[in-house]
Protein backbone atom coordinates (compact mmCIF):
# COMPACT_ATOMS: atom_id res chain seq x y z
CA UNK A 1 0.00 0.00 0.00
CA UNK A 2 0.97 2.96 -1.21
CA UNK A 3 1.74 5.58 1.94
CA UNK A 4 0.52 8.64 0.84
CA UNK A 5 1.88 12.27 2.39
CA UNK A 6 -0.06 15.29 2.67
CA UNK A 7 1.70 18.10 0.22
CA UNK A 8 -0.23 21.34 1.03
CA UNK A 9 2.02 23.29 -1.83
CA UNK A 10 3.23 21.56 -4.82
CA UNK A 11 6.77 22.86 -4.71
CA UNK A 12 8.31 20.14 -6.73
CA UNK A 13 11.62 19.67 -7.83
CA UNK A 14 10.88 17.96 -11.38
CA UNK A 15 13.02 15.01 -13.23
CA UNK A 16 12.52 15.19 -16.88
CA UNK A 17 11.18 18.85 -17.00
CA UNK A 18 7.89 20.22 -17.07
CA UNK A 19 4.87 18.37 -19.32
CA UNK A 20 1.72 19.99 -20.74
CA UNK A 21 -0.50 17.97 -18.84
CA UNK A 22 -4.77 19.09 -20.10
CA UNK A 23 -6.30 21.13 -16.81
CA UNK A 24 -8.96 18.57 -16.50
CA UNK A 25 -5.98 16.02 -15.56
CA UNK A 26 -5.05 15.49 -12.02
CA UNK A 27 -1.42 15.39 -11.50
CA UNK A 28 1.44 14.03 -8.66
CA UNK A 29 4.47 14.14 -8.24
CA UNK A 30 6.43 10.85 -6.71
CA UNK A 31 9.47 9.79 -5.20
CA UNK A 32 12.67 8.85 -7.22
CA UNK A 33 12.71 5.40 -5.11
CA UNK A 34 8.93 4.62 -6.80
CA UNK A 35 10.14 5.84 -10.29
CA UNK A 36 12.76 3.33 -9.97
CA UNK A 37 10.83 0.27 -8.38
CA UNK A 38 7.89 1.06 -10.76
CA UNK A 39 9.47 2.23 -14.02
CA UNK A 40 7.69 5.02 -13.77
CA UNK A 41 8.42 8.55 -15.67
CA UNK A 42 7.66 12.10 -15.73
CA UNK A 43 4.11 11.53 -17.95
CA UNK A 44 2.85 7.98 -17.34
CA UNK A 45 -0.93 7.81 -16.49
CA UNK A 46 -1.31 5.51 -13.31
CA UNK A 47 -4.38 4.82 -11.47
CA UNK A 48 -4.66 6.21 -7.85
CA UNK A 49 -6.32 4.67 -5.18
CA UNK A 50 -6.58 4.45 -0.80
CA UNK A 51 -6.85 0.63 -0.74
CA UNK A 52 -5.12 -1.78 -3.02
CA UNK A 53 -8.36 -3.89 -3.41
CA UNK A 54 -10.17 0.02 -4.65
CA UNK A 55 -8.01 0.04 -7.86
CA UNK A 56 -10.32 -0.31 -9.78
CA UNK A 57 -12.63 2.45 -8.95
CA UNK A 58 -9.08 4.99 -8.32
CA UNK A 59 -8.13 8.05 -10.05
CA UNK A 60 -6.24 7.86 -13.56
CA UNK A 61 -3.72 10.82 -12.70
CA UNK A 62 -0.34 11.96 -14.59
CA UNK A 63 3.00 11.56 -12.78
CA UNK A 64 3.83 15.26 -13.47
CA UNK A 65 7.45 15.45 -11.89
CA UNK A 66 10.12 12.87 -9.88
CA UNK A 67 11.49 14.55 -6.76
CA UNK A 68 14.50 12.87 -4.31
CA UNK A 69 13.38 12.26 -1.31
CA UNK A 70 14.57 13.93 1.57
CA UNK A 71 18.05 13.34 3.71
CA UNK A 72 16.06 12.64 6.68
CA UNK A 73 17.92 9.94 9.01
CA UNK A 74 14.32 9.16 10.66
CA UNK A 75 13.74 7.50 7.14
CA UNK A 76 16.24 5.85 5.85
CA UNK A 77 15.20 2.56 7.47
CA UNK A 78 11.92 2.79 6.27
CA UNK A 79 11.34 1.81 2.70
CA UNK A 80 7.89 3.43 2.45
CA UNK A 81 7.29 4.93 -1.05
CA UNK A 82 5.99 9.10 -1.25
CA UNK A 83 3.72 10.30 -3.21
CA UNK A 84 2.92 14.16 -3.37
CA UNK A 85 -0.87 14.90 -4.65
CA UNK A 86 -3.03 17.96 -4.14
CA UNK A 87 -5.15 18.14 -0.78
CA UNK A 88 -8.38 17.58 -2.35
CA UNK A 89 -7.56 14.10 -4.10
CA UNK A 90 -6.00 13.04 -0.98
CA UNK A 91 -8.98 14.25 1.03
CA UNK A 92 -11.15 12.10 -1.46
CA UNK A 93 -8.81 8.91 -1.59
CA UNK A 94 -8.43 8.45 1.85
CA UNK A 95 -12.27 9.30 2.33
CA UNK A 96 -11.86 11.73 5.48
CA UNK A 97 -12.51 14.71 3.89
CA UNK A 98 -12.89 17.00 6.77
CA UNK A 99 -9.47 15.51 8.82
CA UNK A 100 -5.87 16.20 9.22
CA UNK A 101 -3.22 14.15 11.36
CA UNK A 102 -1.03 17.14 11.57
CA UNK A 103 -0.07 20.37 9.04
CA UNK A 104 2.77 22.55 9.12
CA UNK A 105 2.38 26.67 8.71
CA UNK A 106 4.90 28.77 7.61
CA UNK A 107 4.45 32.36 8.53
CA UNK A 108 5.16 35.02 6.04
CA UNK A 109 6.83 37.65 8.68
CA UNK A 110 10.55 38.45 8.31
CA UNK A 111 12.88 35.56 9.84
CA UNK A 112 13.86 36.27 13.22
CA UNK A 113 10.47 37.61 14.34
CA UNK A 114 9.21 35.77 17.22
CA UNK A 115 6.32 37.51 18.34
CA UNK A 116 4.75 36.71 15.12
CA UNK A 117 5.55 32.68 15.51
CA UNK A 118 4.76 33.24 19.46
CA UNK A 119 0.98 34.93 17.89
CA UNK A 120 0.71 32.15 15.40
CA UNK A 121 0.93 29.34 18.24
CA UNK A 122 -1.51 31.18 20.67
CA UNK A 123 -4.22 31.89 17.74
CA UNK A 124 -3.79 27.76 17.00
CA UNK A 125 -3.60 26.39 20.75
CA UNK A 126 -6.84 27.94 21.31
CA UNK A 127 -8.67 27.54 18.51
CA UNK A 128 -9.07 23.46 18.91
CA UNK A 129 -9.20 21.78 21.66
CA UNK A 130 -6.40 18.55 22.28
CA UNK A 131 -4.43 20.51 19.33
CA UNK A 132 -1.17 21.43 20.05
CA UNK A 133 1.15 23.50 18.07
CA UNK A 134 5.16 23.23 18.32
CA UNK A 135 8.20 25.14 16.81
CA UNK A 136 10.15 23.44 13.97
CA UNK A 137 13.22 23.66 16.23
CA UNK A 138 11.15 22.16 19.27
CA UNK A 139 9.67 19.70 16.33
CA UNK A 140 13.62 19.20 15.38
CA UNK A 141 14.76 18.20 18.88
CA UNK A 142 11.79 15.95 19.30
CA UNK A 143 12.50 13.80 16.30
CA UNK A 144 16.00 13.62 16.67
CA UNK A 145 16.59 12.41 20.01
CA UNK A 146 17.36 8.97 18.93
CA UNK A 147 20.08 10.57 17.02
CA UNK A 148 21.63 12.68 19.55
CA UNK A 149 21.87 9.22 21.28
CA UNK A 150 23.59 7.63 18.29
CA UNK A 151 25.66 10.45 18.47
CA UNK A 152 27.01 10.23 21.80
CA UNK A 153 28.18 6.81 21.31
CA UNK A 154 30.03 8.09 18.10
CA UNK A 155 31.53 10.59 20.13
CA UNK A 156 31.92 8.21 22.87
CA UNK A 157 33.73 5.37 20.21
CA UNK A 158 35.60 8.49 18.28
CA UNK A 159 37.19 9.57 21.93
CA UNK A 160 38.23 6.12 22.66
CA UNK A 161 39.83 5.67 19.17
CA UNK A 162 41.74 8.90 19.57
CA UNK A 163 43.04 7.95 23.03
CA UNK A 164 44.19 4.15 21.90
CA UNK A 165 45.41 5.63 19.32
CA UNK A 166 47.17 8.38 20.55
CA UNK A 167 48.63 6.26 23.08
CA UNK A 168 49.85 3.62 20.54
CA UNK A 169 51.15 6.96 17.92
CA UNK A 170 53.18 7.74 20.91
CA UNK A 171 54.64 3.86 21.59
CA UNK A 172 55.46 3.93 17.67
CA UNK A 173 57.60 7.35 18.03
CA UNK A 174 59.38 6.38 21.21
CA UNK A 175 60.48 3.12 19.34
CA UNK A 176 61.09 4.83 16.29
CA UNK A 177 63.55 7.42 18.05
CA UNK A 178 64.56 4.50 20.20
CA UNK A 179 66.28 2.59 17.12
CA UNK A 180 68.25 5.79 16.53
CA UNK A 181 69.97 5.71 19.66
CA UNK A 182 73.37 4.95 18.15
CA UNK A 183 73.15 7.68 15.62
CA UNK A 184 72.35 9.89 18.62
CA UNK A 185 75.19 8.86 20.23
CA UNK A 186 77.44 9.11 17.73
CA UNK A 187 75.84 13.03 17.25
CA UNK A 188 76.70 13.55 20.36
CA UNK A 189 80.29 12.44 20.29
CA UNK A 190 80.61 14.52 17.23
CA UNK A 191 80.02 17.44 19.59
CA UNK A 192 75.90 17.96 18.51
CA UNK A 193 74.27 19.48 21.39
CA UNK A 194 71.41 17.76 23.19
CA UNK A 195 69.19 20.62 22.50
CA UNK A 196 69.97 20.37 18.38
CA UNK A 197 69.55 16.80 18.87
CA UNK A 198 66.27 17.17 20.60
CA UNK A 199 65.10 19.93 18.51
CA UNK A 200 65.86 18.10 15.36
CA UNK A 201 63.80 15.02 16.51
CA UNK A 202 60.96 17.44 17.41
CA UNK A 203 61.01 19.41 13.94
CA UNK A 204 61.44 15.90 12.63
CA UNK A 205 58.31 14.28 14.64
CA UNK A 206 56.71 17.45 13.21
CA UNK A 207 56.75 17.05 9.61
CA UNK A 208 56.03 13.35 9.97
CA UNK A 209 52.50 14.07 12.14
CA UNK A 210 51.96 16.95 9.39
CA UNK A 211 52.37 14.38 6.55
CA UNK A 212 50.97 11.88 8.16
CA UNK A 213 47.22 13.35 9.04
CA UNK A 214 47.59 14.99 5.41
CA UNK A 215 47.50 11.47 3.98
CA UNK A 216 45.07 10.53 7.36
CA UNK A 217 42.58 13.12 6.01
CA UNK A 218 42.80 12.28 2.01
CA UNK A 219 41.90 8.46 3.31
CA UNK A 220 39.32 9.58 5.35
CA UNK A 221 38.17 11.56 2.61
CA UNK A 222 38.49 8.73 0.10
CA UNK A 223 36.39 6.46 2.70
CA UNK A 224 33.91 9.06 3.03
CA UNK A 225 32.88 9.01 -0.51
CA UNK A 226 32.83 5.46 -0.76
CA UNK A 227 30.76 4.98 2.41
CA UNK A 228 28.50 7.77 1.05
CA UNK A 229 28.38 6.34 -2.51
CA UNK A 230 27.92 2.93 -0.84
CA UNK A 231 25.13 3.72 2.19
CA UNK A 232 23.23 6.15 -0.71
CA UNK A 233 22.70 3.25 -2.47
CA UNK A 234 21.53 0.25 -0.25
CA UNK A 235 19.11 3.42 1.39
CA UNK A 236 18.52 5.11 -1.74
CA UNK A 237 18.89 8.82 -0.02
CA UNK A 238 21.14 11.53 -0.51
CA UNK A 239 21.66 11.39 3.00
CA UNK A 240 25.55 12.05 4.02
CA UNK A 241 26.64 9.08 6.21
CA UNK A 242 30.29 10.28 6.72
CA UNK A 243 31.49 13.60 6.70
CA UNK A 244 35.42 15.18 6.65
CA UNK A 245 34.55 18.51 7.54
CA UNK A 246 36.81 21.54 7.39
CA UNK A 247 36.66 21.45 11.56
CA UNK A 248 37.26 17.59 11.68
CA UNK A 249 40.46 18.07 9.21
CA UNK A 250 41.83 21.39 12.00
CA UNK A 251 41.40 18.89 14.70
CA UNK A 252 42.72 15.72 13.73
CA UNK A 253 46.01 18.03 12.32
CA UNK A 254 46.37 20.11 14.96
CA UNK A 255 45.98 16.68 17.56
CA UNK A 256 48.81 14.56 15.36
CA UNK A 257 50.88 17.50 15.42
CA UNK A 258 50.54 17.71 19.18
CA UNK A 259 50.97 14.19 19.91
CA UNK A 260 54.12 13.78 17.36
CA UNK A 261 55.66 16.78 18.59
CA UNK A 262 55.13 15.74 22.46
CA UNK A 263 55.64 12.03 21.57
CA UNK A 264 59.23 13.04 19.50
CA UNK A 265 60.44 15.44 22.42
CA UNK A 266 59.50 12.72 25.19
CA UNK A 267 61.58 10.01 23.65
CA UNK A 268 64.45 12.33 22.33
CA UNK A 269 64.84 13.75 26.15
CA UNK A 270 65.23 10.24 27.55
CA UNK A 271 67.62 9.18 24.76
CA UNK A 272 70.13 12.48 25.12
CA UNK A 273 70.08 12.00 28.82
CA UNK A 274 71.67 8.89 28.40
CA UNK A 275 75.62 9.02 27.76
CA UNK A 276 76.86 8.57 24.83
CA UNK A 277 78.71 5.09 25.55
CA UNK A 278 75.65 4.03 27.47
CA UNK A 279 73.94 4.68 24.24
CA UNK A 280 76.79 2.20 22.27
CA UNK A 281 75.37 -0.04 24.47
CA UNK A 282 79.29 -0.11 26.05
CA UNK B 1 92.42 14.63 -4.75
CA UNK B 2 92.44 18.03 -3.50
CA UNK B 3 94.85 19.07 -0.87
CA UNK B 4 93.17 19.31 2.26
CA UNK B 5 92.40 22.61 3.94
CA UNK B 6 93.77 24.32 6.15
CA UNK B 7 95.50 21.11 8.14
CA UNK B 8 96.15 21.29 11.55
CA UNK B 9 99.62 21.98 12.47
CA UNK B 10 102.10 20.48 10.98
CA UNK B 11 104.76 18.05 12.29
CA UNK B 12 105.89 20.49 15.10
CA UNK B 13 106.37 17.59 18.25
CA UNK B 14 104.80 19.60 20.87
CA UNK B 15 102.49 17.35 22.59
CA UNK B 16 99.24 17.55 21.54
CA UNK B 17 98.20 15.20 24.34
CA UNK B 18 99.86 14.15 27.09
CA UNK B 19 98.25 11.41 29.35
CA UNK B 20 99.43 10.73 32.73
CA UNK B 21 98.93 8.03 35.71
CA UNK B 22 95.28 7.48 33.51
CA UNK B 23 93.13 4.61 35.53
CA UNK B 24 89.60 3.63 34.80
CA UNK B 25 87.65 1.29 36.67
CA UNK B 26 84.34 -0.16 35.77
CA UNK B 27 81.95 -1.11 39.02
CA UNK B 28 81.08 -4.72 37.92
CA UNK B 29 78.30 -6.76 40.66
CA UNK B 30 80.88 -6.45 43.31
CA UNK B 31 84.13 -6.60 41.58
CA UNK B 32 85.80 -3.68 39.55
CA UNK B 33 86.96 -4.47 36.59
CA UNK B 34 89.76 -2.59 36.21
CA UNK B 35 90.04 -1.72 32.38
CA UNK B 36 93.23 0.80 32.66
CA UNK B 37 96.16 1.05 34.81
CA UNK B 38 98.03 3.94 35.40
CA UNK B 39 98.78 4.58 31.46
CA UNK B 40 101.47 7.51 30.34
CA UNK B 41 102.39 9.18 27.43
CA UNK B 42 102.58 11.92 25.25
CA UNK B 43 101.60 12.46 21.16
CA UNK B 44 102.73 15.28 19.09
CA UNK B 45 101.21 17.94 16.43
CA UNK B 46 100.85 15.85 13.70
CA UNK B 47 101.42 12.51 14.74
CA UNK B 48 100.07 9.40 13.67
CA UNK B 49 99.62 7.33 16.67
CA UNK B 50 97.89 3.11 16.45
CA UNK B 51 96.86 1.23 19.28
CA UNK B 52 96.41 -1.96 19.09
CA UNK B 53 96.08 -5.02 21.04
CA UNK B 54 93.86 -7.73 22.07
CA UNK B 55 90.07 -7.26 22.52
CA UNK B 56 89.54 -6.28 26.07
CA UNK B 57 93.17 -4.68 26.78
CA UNK B 58 91.77 -1.64 27.30
CA UNK B 59 91.78 0.28 23.86
CA UNK B 60 88.56 1.88 23.29
CA UNK B 61 88.45 2.97 27.02
CA UNK B 62 91.53 4.81 26.20
CA UNK B 63 90.06 6.48 23.06
CA UNK B 64 86.91 7.44 24.94
CA UNK B 65 89.19 8.96 27.48
CA UNK B 66 91.55 10.97 25.00
CA UNK B 67 87.81 11.75 23.01
CA UNK B 68 86.01 13.44 26.18
CA UNK B 69 83.45 11.08 26.39
CA UNK B 70 84.56 9.22 29.58
CA UNK B 71 86.16 10.43 32.87
CA UNK B 72 88.94 8.66 34.54
CA UNK B 73 88.84 7.38 37.70
CA UNK B 74 92.59 8.83 38.51
CA UNK B 75 95.09 10.53 36.14
CA UNK B 76 94.60 13.05 33.76
CA UNK B 77 94.06 13.63 30.23
CA UNK B 78 95.42 16.79 29.07
CA UNK B 79 94.58 18.04 25.29
CA UNK B 80 96.40 21.27 23.93
CA UNK B 81 97.27 21.78 27.98
CA UNK B 82 93.54 21.47 28.68
CA UNK B 83 92.48 19.03 31.64
CA UNK B 84 89.40 17.59 29.85
CA UNK B 85 89.26 14.50 32.22
CA UNK B 86 86.70 16.23 34.62
CA UNK B 87 84.74 18.64 32.04
CA UNK B 88 81.34 18.36 32.73
CA UNK B 89 78.48 17.35 29.78
CA UNK B 90 78.39 20.64 28.25
CA UNK B 91 81.74 21.42 28.27
CA UNK B 92 82.88 18.13 27.22
CA UNK B 93 79.99 18.60 24.44
CA UNK B 94 81.44 21.54 23.43
CA UNK B 95 85.29 21.12 23.33
CA UNK B 96 84.47 17.49 21.34
CA UNK B 97 82.91 20.02 18.60
CA UNK B 98 85.77 22.59 18.28
CA UNK B 99 88.66 20.04 19.38
CA UNK B 100 87.91 16.64 18.36
CA UNK B 101 87.00 14.67 15.36
CA UNK B 102 85.32 10.92 15.49
CA UNK B 103 85.59 8.30 12.72
CA UNK B 104 83.82 4.88 13.94
CA UNK B 105 83.75 1.70 12.76
CA UNK B 106 80.10 1.97 11.57
CA UNK B 107 80.18 4.80 9.32
CA UNK B 108 77.19 6.89 11.57
CA UNK B 109 76.09 9.04 8.77
CA UNK B 110 72.59 10.33 8.56
CA UNK B 111 70.84 8.45 6.59
CA UNK B 112 68.09 11.42 5.21
CA UNK B 113 71.37 13.98 4.61
CA UNK B 114 73.67 14.18 1.46
CA UNK B 115 77.42 13.65 2.02
CA UNK B 116 77.55 17.42 1.58
CA UNK B 117 74.91 17.74 4.23
CA UNK B 118 76.67 15.25 6.81
CA UNK B 119 79.87 16.49 6.84
CA UNK B 120 78.11 20.31 7.27
CA UNK B 121 76.48 19.08 10.16
CA UNK B 122 79.33 20.06 12.71
CA UNK B 123 80.01 23.28 11.25
CA UNK B 124 76.60 24.04 11.45
CA UNK B 125 76.15 23.08 15.41
CA UNK B 126 79.38 25.45 15.37
CA UNK B 127 77.72 28.19 14.01
CA UNK B 128 79.42 28.70 11.29
CA UNK B 129 77.56 30.33 8.23
CA UNK B 130 75.91 28.51 5.62
CA UNK B 131 78.21 29.70 2.39
CA UNK B 132 81.22 29.30 4.34
CA UNK B 133 80.17 25.45 5.86
CA UNK B 134 79.48 24.84 1.67
CA UNK B 135 82.44 25.56 0.52
CA UNK B 136 84.32 23.67 3.32
CA UNK B 137 82.45 20.46 2.99
CA UNK B 138 82.62 20.73 -0.86
CA UNK B 139 86.51 21.22 -0.38
CA UNK B 140 86.79 18.28 2.33
CA UNK B 141 84.42 15.97 0.17
CA UNK B 142 87.34 16.79 -2.94
CA UNK B 143 90.30 15.99 -0.30
CA UNK B 144 88.80 12.91 0.50
CA UNK B 145 88.33 12.29 -3.59
CA UNK B 146 84.71 12.16 -3.29
CA UNK B 147 83.98 15.78 -4.83
CA UNK B 148 81.44 14.06 -7.55
CA UNK B 149 79.31 12.44 -4.69
CA UNK B 150 78.45 15.78 -2.73
CA UNK B 151 74.46 14.78 -3.21
CA UNK B 152 74.42 11.31 -2.48
CA UNK B 153 72.70 10.49 0.39
CA UNK B 154 74.79 7.56 2.57
CA UNK B 155 72.81 4.27 1.06
CA UNK B 156 73.60 5.12 -2.62
CA UNK B 157 77.42 4.88 -1.47
CA UNK B 158 80.31 2.26 -1.00
CA UNK B 159 81.00 1.32 2.48
CA UNK B 160 84.43 3.06 1.33
CA UNK B 161 82.92 6.04 0.10
CA UNK B 162 80.86 6.32 3.35
CA UNK B 163 83.86 6.08 5.39
CA UNK B 164 85.48 8.59 3.25
CA UNK B 165 82.32 11.14 3.80
CA UNK B 166 82.90 10.36 7.77
CA UNK B 167 86.05 11.20 7.72
CA UNK B 168 85.46 14.68 6.08
CA UNK B 169 83.21 15.01 8.57
CA UNK B 170 85.45 14.27 11.13
CA UNK B 171 87.61 16.90 9.98
CA UNK B 172 85.18 19.16 9.14
CA UNK B 173 85.80 22.09 11.87
CA UNK B 174 89.36 21.53 12.21
CA UNK B 175 89.74 19.26 14.97
CA UNK B 176 93.01 19.01 17.06
CA UNK B 177 92.72 15.58 17.33
CA UNK B 178 91.85 13.21 14.96
CA UNK B 179 90.26 9.75 16.76
CA UNK B 180 89.48 6.68 14.44
CA UNK B 181 87.88 3.45 16.54
CA UNK B 182 88.25 0.25 14.07
CA UNK B 183 88.10 2.65 10.83
CA UNK B 184 88.52 -0.26 8.53
CA UNK B 185 86.55 -2.80 10.66
CA UNK B 186 83.47 -2.85 7.97
CA UNK B 187 85.12 -2.92 4.83
CA UNK B 188 87.01 -5.28 2.73
CA UNK B 189 90.50 -5.35 1.90
CA UNK B 190 89.90 -2.76 -1.35
CA UNK B 191 88.52 -0.27 0.39
CA UNK B 192 90.30 -0.52 3.37
CA UNK B 193 93.21 0.30 1.84
CA UNK B 194 91.95 3.75 0.52
CA UNK B 195 91.37 4.39 3.89
CA UNK B 196 94.67 3.75 4.89
CA UNK B 197 95.50 5.85 2.23
CA UNK B 198 93.45 8.74 3.07
CA UNK B 199 94.94 8.49 6.52
CA UNK B 200 98.24 8.28 5.59
CA UNK B 201 97.31 11.26 3.69
CA UNK B 202 96.55 13.20 6.58
CA UNK B 203 99.02 12.17 8.61
CA UNK B 204 101.48 13.75 5.51
CA UNK B 205 99.16 16.75 6.00
CA UNK B 206 99.87 17.21 9.82
CA UNK B 207 96.85 16.05 11.04
CA UNK B 208 97.21 14.56 14.93
CA UNK B 209 95.63 11.33 14.19
CA UNK B 210 94.85 7.96 17.15
CA UNK B 211 93.49 5.08 15.65
CA UNK B 212 92.39 2.01 17.35
CA UNK B 213 92.78 -0.84 14.97
CA UNK B 214 93.37 -4.95 14.76
CA UNK B 215 93.88 -4.07 11.23
CA UNK B 216 97.55 -4.68 11.07
CA UNK B 217 98.14 -2.74 7.21
CA UNK B 218 96.28 0.27 9.28
CA UNK B 219 98.86 -0.19 12.02
CA UNK B 220 101.79 -0.23 9.96
CA UNK B 221 100.59 2.93 8.26
CA UNK B 222 101.21 4.63 11.57
CA UNK B 223 103.77 6.70 12.78
CA UNK B 224 104.14 4.82 16.07
CA UNK B 225 102.02 1.93 17.32
CA UNK B 226 101.04 1.61 21.02
CA UNK B 227 101.05 -1.86 22.44
CA UNK B 228 98.44 -2.65 25.17
CA UNK B 229 97.08 -5.14 27.09
CA UNK B 230 95.35 -5.70 30.68
CA UNK B 231 94.79 -2.36 30.70
CA UNK B 232 98.69 -1.03 30.40
CA UNK B 233 101.01 -0.46 27.25
CA UNK B 234 103.10 -2.99 26.94
CA UNK B 235 105.14 -1.82 24.01
CA UNK B 236 105.80 1.63 21.91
Amino acid sequence: MLSLVLAAAMQLGTRGGPIAVPPHVRTIAIDTRLAEDARLRVGDRVVLAGQPAAAEGGDTVVVAAIVAPNADPSEIARADYRIRLHLSELQRLVGTGDRVDRFAVRTTAAPGRQDVTDEALARINAAAFGFHAYRSSEVAVRTSRTFQVVNRFHRAIALITIVASSIFLLCILVLRVDERRRDVAALRLLGISRRSIVGSIVVEAALISLVGSGLGTAVGWAASLAINWHYRGVYRTPLAFARVTPDIVLVAVALAIVLGVGAGALAATRLVRLPPLALFGR
Amino acid sequence: MAAQPAPTPGAARAPVVSVRGLRRDYPMGDEIVRALRGVSFDIGAGEHVAIVGPSGCGKSTLLNLLGVIDRPTAGEVRIQGRDVGGLPDREATAFRLRHIGFVFQRFYLMPMLSARENVELPMAEAGVPAAARAARARELLAYVGLADRERHRPAQLSGGEQQRVAIARALANRPTLLLADEPTGELDAATGGEVIALFQRLREDGTTLVVVTHDDALARAAGRVIQMRDGGIVGR
